[in-house]
């Protein structure tokens, strides 16, 4: 007792089919993804600048609730930009599925002839000198010579013949790649990783986890690191006199697992190195002094300080700011307390001097020029042994001074020490051994590009034939008439069908030039040169069926 | 010649360009407006005077900054509206026949150098790190030729919006002079639509006012709406595939600069917000109901993101592209 307008389940399945397959499904998918596409343009997006969308976050603080909850601050990532896309590629593909079994049917049965040819908007009859089956046969050849697939009718001296398949073709290899492109998409951010890695000057990197600090973003199925290692053997950078920087280029050798060298390379902005499947761009650079500190004569801290600079306040250049670092040095202050050293180094001295003058403007630093490092000494527990950031909260500073390069400070005073002074002083030294600089890289492994290109390349050729090429179709059936036979040709075009009007016209000359001039049956040899001309009479009906074009036209596209 | 004495030929080639395409586009609107071929003469012979200007220009800036003459915003504009004005010249009018659409090709290369020589100058200089690549060749100029046959795509659908509207109320006139229609006699919009496509109503409708001459003037000079209709459609599936080569190749480049080839940063994002509206529209034409005036909206709105994937990203949004100026 249901009532008539309720669906079954299957015609429910069959529905939600057939409205995914439809064009206006795709088309309001499509514009629902640029919709989404605008607000991720628009509002800051946590993957690309997590710090904006928290400072948004702080601005608005209810409509930034809001639209976190929403999703908005990772459109790309959200649930629902996964829903729309997934239902596209859906949709996609119930539309592909039934148009590739019609494409590779009708490629595989020849054309279907028509029995009124008359009726289409292209028509034209000529009287040929041939009989009826020469005239078909010559017209299958002059049809084949312009690479129409022709096909003869079994039963009378008719034929059928199609071009332009290449359409169909290319708009489904167009649409095809679109599924290959996502399938190389999620394989390549399954499988890949990327992650940044900093190396001093003379250091040596390894490809594994502990070798990332923690950056690494791995896809969930990435199997593992290669354990190439990269040497820095130096970095060099170019700036102009405006600060505009020219170059940055970092000299390394790639070596293998086994340590072995395979090259040397220079790795730039735009020309990253690739081995073992890793692309490893330049990305940053720094300063990275050699510090020595020494306790009554005993080497505490030996090696380079990777530093960071300051981020530069309005109307300053960010290479005028100094750089800092920290030395952590646990145990090793007065009754046993951790000690810290704090570092901020100038590597152009100049600037530094310049700033001493009240109402100076501050200078960039496009180069080291006798470099200085200002340190401050901190004693108190340290709450972590990183080598980045110090916590001075339950600390206290108890001296501070400036040491230069090549040269040794004693860490109570900052007075500089003679050579071989050491055991003078405070009984703690620091040398500032040398300036080295350290190149920042992006590590990176997606395995999906080969697919990702090979989608690209196919979207790229499938779209010229989809948007180029036209399907069209002529027919032709020949009647006896006397001596010869009447032509009758009908033709149809689903795109361009100015130029096929064209082109029909041409086809129909050709045609009769050859039926006419092909040598008749013996018989009929006579009364065909009495055909004015030799030719024939050609009576066009081509733009008054025109306006029927619009109705025949079905295009099926997802 | 030094770089400096390029860089000022190049200046003072922009603002001949930019002069001779104001006086063109006048010349082609008086042109349209009195239909007398000795104005088209002229107006084409300015605008080809401002291209022959306007490239200059461009290569003179190449031989003052000693790179290739498309690094920023100023450089950009300069070389796509000297693309749009060719297009038009070469496209619209050479191969497609239709003057009316140059004026206005001329306007959008007036506006688009105004804004640039106003906002976007920069002295000639050397490109940074991440711009320095030969993907810069191969990214940008695919960019600027879509971004060019885009804009006259969007010329054209404006055309023919404003046609197809004076078409339509010129056929209601005449459905409400026909005898009042008998039983399954309604006017069908659609076979409207085809008639229309052989000959324009003005034709079927000769305004007694108007002379013959004038009509028949006027009717070569604007072609119907199903004539700006196929070309704008033209224009757009030229555009579409250098459109989708440009963003390829910004992908590819981005790979290569980056180390991903897609980030959703706002010119990615942008561009692809374009490519999928221009997408949306060549479906659309294809489908059964949105044909005609829809489609025609959409690319309107296919017209306004490429504009804001050109102006807004590089100017008003942070992101990766915002060194252009």
């Amino acid at each position: 007792m249901s009532s008539p307008q309720r669906l079954s389940l299957s015609q429910s399945v069959a529905l939600v089919w057939r409205t995914l397959r439809s064009m206006r499904t795709a088309l309001i998918l499509l514009l629902l993804i640029a919709l989404a596409s605008i607000a991720g343009s628009l509002l800051p997006q946590r993957p690309n600048s997590p710090e904006r969308v928290l400072q948004y976050r702080a601005e608005h603080r209810f409509w930034g609730t809001f639209l976190d909850r929403a999703g908005l601050f990772d459109v790309f990532g959200s649930w629902w930009f996964v829903l729309i896309t997934t239902l596209l590629f859906v949709s996609l593909i119930a539309c592909l599925v039934p148009r590739t079994r019609a494409l590779w049917r009708a490629l595989r049965t020849p054309p279907m002839q028509a029995r009124e040819i008359d009726a289409f908007p292209q028509f034209a009859e000529i009287r040929v000198a041939a009989g009826p089956d020469l005239a078909i046969d010559s017209a299958r050849r002059a049809l084949r010579r312009r690479r129409f697939r022709v096909a003869r009718d079994s039963s009378r001296p008719a034929l059928a013949a199609e071009k332009g398949v290449a359409r169909e073709v290319g708009s489904l290899a167009f649409h095809w790649a679109f599924i290959l492109l996502l399938a190389g998409v999620i394989y390549g951010k399954g499988t890949g990783f990327s992650g940044l890695i900093a190396v001093v000057e003379g250091q040596t990197w390894v490809d594994a986890e502990a070798n990332y600090d923690g950056t690494i973003q791995a896809g969930r199925f990435f199997d593992g690191f290669t354990g190439v290692g990269l040497r820095l053997r130096d970095f060099g950078s170019d700036f102009l006199r405006s600060g505009q920087p020219m170059d940055f280029v970092s000299s390394v050798d790639l070596q293998a697992p086994d340590g072995s060298l395979l090259r040397q390379q220079d790795i730039r902005v735009n020309e990253p190195a690739k081995i073992e499947g890793l692309w490893i761009y330049q990305s940053g650079f720094g300063w990275a002094p050699v510090i020595e500190v020494t306790d009554r004569g005993e080497v505490v801290w030996s090696g380079p300080v990777v530093m960071d600079r300051d981020p530069a306040p309005e109307g300053v250049v960010e290479l005028a700011m100094p750089w800092r670092g920290v030395v952590k040095l646990p145990g090793t202050g007065a009754q046993g307390t951790d000690r810290a050293i704090e570092l901020e180094l100038w590597p152009d001295s100049r600037a530094f001097a310049a700033l001493l003058d009240p109402g100076a403007e501050p200078q960039a630093m496009l180069v080291a020029f006798e470099p200085i490092i200002r340190f401050s000494v901190w004693e108190g527990p340290l709450s972590d042994l990183s080598s980045s950031g110090l916590d001075t909260a339950s600390m206290r500073e108890v001296s501070a001074g400036i040491v230069g390069a090549e040269r040794t400070a004693d860490l109570g005073g900052g007075a500089s020490l003679a050579e071989g002074d050491a055991e003078s002083g405070s009984g703690s030294t620091i040398s500032f051994q040398e300036l080295r600089e350290y190149s920042v890289f992006q590590v990176a492994r997606d395995p999906g590009l080969p697919l990702v290109l090979a989608a690209a390349i196919l979207i790229l050729v499938g779209l010229l034939p989809a948007l180029y090429s036209s399907r069209r179709k002529v027919w032709i059936r020949a009647d006896p008439d006397g001596d010869g036979a009447v032509l009758r040709m009908g033709g149809l075009a689903m795109q361009r069908k100015p130029q096929f009007e064209d082109e029909f016209a041409r086809l129909v000359e050709a045609l009769a030039t050859a039926a006419g001039g092909s040598p008749p049956p013996s018989p009929a040899n006579d009364g065909a040169q009495d055909l004015p001309g030799d030719r024939a009479q050609v009576s066009q009906a081509g733009s008054q069926a025109g306006s029927q074009a619009g109705s025949q036209e079905r295009v099926q596209t997802p | 010649m030094t770089d400096l004495q390029w860089a000022r030929i190049s200046n003072d080639a922009f603002n001949v360009a930019l002069f001779a395409y104001i006086a063109a586009m006048v010349g082609y609107f008086v042109h349209l407006s009195f239909k007398r071929d000795a104005f088209w003469r002229v107006a084409r012979a300015v605008a080809v005077i401002g291209v022959v200007a306007n490239l200059a220009s461009v290569v003179a800036r190449g031989l003052a900054a000693d790179r290739v003459p498309w690094g920023n915003m100023y450089e950009y504009s300069s070389m796509l509206a000297l693309l749009v004005v060719v297009g038009a010249l070469v496209v619209v009018e050479g191969v497609y026949k239709v003057r009316s659409l140059t004026g206005f090709a001329l306007m959008f290369s007036v506006l688009t150098m105004a804004v640039a020589v106003s906002f976007l100058y920069v002295g000639p200089g050397p490109l940074v790190p991440a711009l320095n690549s030969y993907w810069i060749k191969i990214h940008v100029q695919a960019a600027i030729w879509g971004s060019s046959l885009f804009a006259l795509g969007g010329i054209a659908t404006i055309a023919y919006l404003v046609v197809d509207r004076a078409e339509r109320k010129k056929l209601e006139a005449l459905g409400a002079q026909s005898p009042p229609p008998i039983m399954g006699g309604a006017i069908d919009l659609d076979a409207a639509d085809d008639a229309r496509a052989g000959a324009a109503p003005s034709d079927l409708v000769p305004d007694p006012a108007e002379d013959v001459q004038a009509v028949l003037a006027r009717r070569r000079l604007v072609p119907s709406a199903a004539g700006l209709d196929r070309l704008a459609y033209r224009i757009i599936a030229l555009a579409f595939p250098i459109w989708t080569f440009a963003v390829i190749a910004g992908a590819i480049w981005a790979q290569e600069a980056w180390g991903r080839y897609w980030g959703w940063d706002p010119k990615e994002t942008w561009s692809f917000i374009t490519w999928v509206v221009f997408a949306g529209y060549l479906h659309a034409r294809a489908t059964s109901g949105w044909k005609g005036r829809r489609a025609a909206v959409i690319a309107l709105v296919g017209f306004a993101s490429l504009l804001v994937t050109y102006y807004a990203v590089n100017l008003f949004i942070v992101g990766l592209h915002s060194y252009a100026k």
